[in-house]
């Protein structure tokens, strides 16, 4: 009796406590298209253009959030209870949920039988008929209120990180990272900040309803700075336990050295977003919804390079890769071994200690490139110390990102000889988009320590910016990766990149690069040895 | 501008003519995104928030008749090869052809069912049309990509996929006036035309299978 007791108790202080497995059929309906018996949703159309399973599900146009969406002129409205419920206005200006692009105030309220005729006959609230693009579906009573559940309470719990005034975000430091670029990234972000809270006028509320649109309060931008110490086996939970006190909206930025997996799961976990990171080793997992980056870096490097051999007039039987072992040199030559061993060539990797001499590379070169392509995944040090005299061999590929980009200390001989990866516009086509960060650099007397880490960080920030400006005060974390997912394409401002978007399912914005040749005996001038490639 | 350009459509949908300058203060000191090309001050028929008020009523499709000059644009077919894009509509073949990305959830999925159901209906008749759909997505969409979505509708060997490098995507848009500055941004359009030298049938709006049916028939029929 005292169970029972317990038990009831622990139900009526626990509200939803019952809905939950309701729900939880409810999200599977919503975001995998799967009815609570296993079977495909399906959706109808006129004229027989119907949808079944995945693609009838919620999610693909209503979005994770379930705020809706606009694809070129039609518009997705949100279907969250908060938006659902609600009665229409006379008064547009009383409107007093924060606007999103697909909602409409005037509808009238939906009740949990208007919605069920919505969903099935594609009637709205008002009796009128649905747009053409909403499928209208089948689905029995247990289905249907499992999905009213869910849409009930999507989108609806309160958001951490976002207060009255204002919005917490965190950026994230792993141990293994250089404390002079540490320095250089985070000047640029508490810069960022402060700027953005300079314009911030105090004294008005947050808004309450559209009518206060133009006394809009803009909230105060509070960063979290997030240094990790210990193994990597150790980040999870100690990400964890600083999310848990420092709550925060969003990840902004970040740097990062060998590996950035354990973030990454922290931040799908946790479900938080994490925008934007300064590494060149991301995790490949695009159907994860958090972890948005620059591009794959090393491993788009990975690709450029093994198309590139793939392609070589006479195609190499042998292919050599030297690398430092533990150096994310070691991922891009595993991704490349794996690309060209179905091809039939025959492709040796030679892993050097963790640290040792530079002039190592040399001899070990020596003894095993005869007749043999040779990639280098090596850093400035070990590519300073290369013998002067290029080695017989039909090929020699070198990584820009690990070698220092144009910078590449290469001897003079392999200059122009030596194909290098470069997923970046050319410097001379990125000259005027990079003006905006070098003047901003400039003129808050930011010391550019490495400039593309700093303009990637500038545009981390302006990216946020104006997305959270557009979201008004839908303040959303998956709304947020939403919006960015729009945003991105139409930014003229891209730094390093010739053009960034988006889409759902895409989680790299920059998806190209390079080969190049550094240009004369000495300096940092490239030449291009290619058109941009999408490998 | 999409940011000044949503926020116009939101005044002007509240009646607040006069809130967007603020907001355009507030975006223009972040310094970043300085493309005016894309604005719409009309706030009337474009394609800004404002332009969405009739989207409950059914499904208008329009029709009217253009002449489009393609330039030599390279593509990629699905089949990897590098292709011209006037030479593969001058095969002989008349052609139907629309605009798609494999990302997209909404359109795209509407517009590549009916061709299917198109090439189904076609029967016999099929293999004496090309039916040619082009991504607007083209650094995600590689030929490969492309040759999978192609499964996915169970497109036979008159209907290909065709990608190419941004520039070329975005001149063959500009070429058929379907470029809206954004993948996410394209609305449904099926051109036809029944020969070389002829003019184009565009048809924008969920046109259904049996409809272009019709269309090309009456194309291919005409004296």
């Amino acid at each position: 009796m005292r169970t029972l007791t317990a038990l009831i108790v622990v139900v009526l202080l626990v509200p939803g406590a019952w809905a939950a497995p309701a729900a939880s059929r409810g999200e599977v309906l919503y975001r995998q298209g799967l009815l609570p018996t296993g079977e495909p949703l399906r959706g109808t159309r006129e004229a027989d253009v119907n949808v079944e399973g995945a693609a009838a599900a919620c999610v693909s146009c209503h979005r994770r959030s379930g705020l809706g969406s606009q694809e070129g002129r039609y518009i997705i409205p949100p279907i969250i209870g908060r938006y659902l419920f609600r009665p229409g206005l006379r008064n547009i200006e009383d409107m007093n949920v924060p606007h999103v692009e697909g909602y409409r105030p005037n509808r009238s309220a939906y009740t949990d039988e208007t919605l069920a005729r919505a969903i099935r006959d594609g009637i709205d609230a008002d009796g009128r008929e649905l747009n053409y693009l909403m499928p209208r579906f089948k689905l029995d009573d247990a289905a249907m209120k499992d999905l009213i559940a869910y849409l009930r309470q999507l989108t609806s719990q309160p958001v951490p990180g976002v207060t009255e005034d204002t919005l917490h975000f965190a950026t994230i430091i792993t141990p293994d990272t250089d404390p002079a670029k540490r320095q250089a990234m985070l000047s640029v972000l508490e810069q960022f900040f402060a700027d953005k809270n300079s314009f911030i006028r105090g004294g008005h509320r947050t808004m309450h309803a559209s009518r206060e649109i133009m006394y809009r309060v803009t909230r105060q931008w509070k960063l979290h700075v997030w240094e990790l110490n210990g193994p990597p086996e150790t980040w999870e939970q100690q990400l964890h336990e600083r999310l848990t006190a420092e709550p925060v909206f969003a990840v902004i930025s970040g740097l990062g050295g060998k590996t950035w997996a354990p973030v990454h799961r922290f931040c799908e976990h946790e479900g938080v977003p994490c925008l934007l990171p300064n590494i060149d080793l991301p995790v490949v997992a695009e159907n994860d919804f958090y972890p948005v980056y620059f591009s794959k870096g090393i491993l788009l490097e990975a690709q450029l390079i093994s198309r590139q051999i793939r392609e070589m007039e006479s195609r190499p039987r042998k292919v050599t890769q030297i690398f430092r072992r533990g150096d994310i040199g070691e991922d891009a030559a595993a991704a490349v071994r794996s690309s060209l061993l179905p091809e039939g060539m025959q492709v040796q990797d030679i892993a050097l200690p963790e640290s040792g001499l530079p002039q190592m590379v040399g001899s070990v070169l020596k003894d095993n490139s005869a007749g043999s392509v040779v990639v280098l995944w090596l850093r400035p040090g070990d590519l300073a110390a290369l013998p002067e005299a290029l080695p017989q061999v039909p090929s020699v590929f070198i990584s820009g990102l690990m070698g220092g980009l144009e910078h590449s200390p290469v001897p003079t001989s392999w200059r122009e000889a030596a194909h290098m990866s470069y997923p970046f516009d050319l410097p001379d086509q990125r000259r005027i988009r990079m003006n905006f960060p070098s003047i901003w650099f400039k003129v808050h007397n930011i010391p550019v320590v490495d400039e593309r880490m700093q303009s990637d960080t500038y545009l981390a920030c302006g990216i946020l910016a104006e997305t959270l400006a557009e979201m008004l005060d839908s303040f959303v974390r998956d709304y947020l990766v939403e919006r960015v997912e729009i945003m991105l394409s139409h930014r003229v401002i891209t730094g390093y990149y010739p053009r960034l978007g988006l889409a759902p399912g895409q989680r790299f914005a920059s998806k190209g690069g390079y080969m190049v040749k550094l240009a004369g005996k000495e300096g940092n001038r490239l030449v291009a040895d290619s058109n941009w490639i999408v490998p | 501008m999409r940011p000044i350009r949503t926020m116009l459509g939101i005044a002007l949908a509240f009646g607040m003519a006069g809130a967007p300058a603020a907001y355009a203060g507030d975006e223009m000191h972040m310094g970043m995104n300085m493309d005016m090309s894309h604005m719409d001050m009309s706030g009337g028929a474009g394609t800004g928030p404002h332009a969405h008020h009739h989207h409950m009523e059914q499904q208008k499709v329009t029709r009217m008749t253009a002449d489009y000059s393609v330039p030599q644009i390279r593509l990629v077919r699905d089949d990897n090869r590098t292709v011209s894009l006037p030479d593969e509509m001058n095969d002989g073949r008349p052609v139907i052809l629309n605009f798609i990305y494999t990302a997209c959830t909404a359109v795209c999925p509407v517009t590549s069912r009916t061709f299917e159901q198109l090439q189904d209906m076609l029967g016999n008749d099929r293999d004496k049309v090309h039916m040619i759909s082009i991504t607007i997505d083209p650094e995600q969409d590689t030929p490969e990509r492309l040759s999978a979505y192609a499964r996915k509708y169970d497109a036979k060997s008159q209907w290909r996929f065709y990608t190419g490098s941004s520039e070329a995507i975005l001149a063959a848009q500009r070429a058929f006036d379907v470029y809206h500055g954004d993948k996410m941004n394209h609305a449904p359009v099926t051109l036809l035309r029944a020969a070389p030298g002829q003019s184009w049938l565009r048809i924008d709006g969920f046109a259904s299978a049996d409809e272009l049916l019709g269309e090309y028939r009456k194309l291919v029929h005409a004296p």
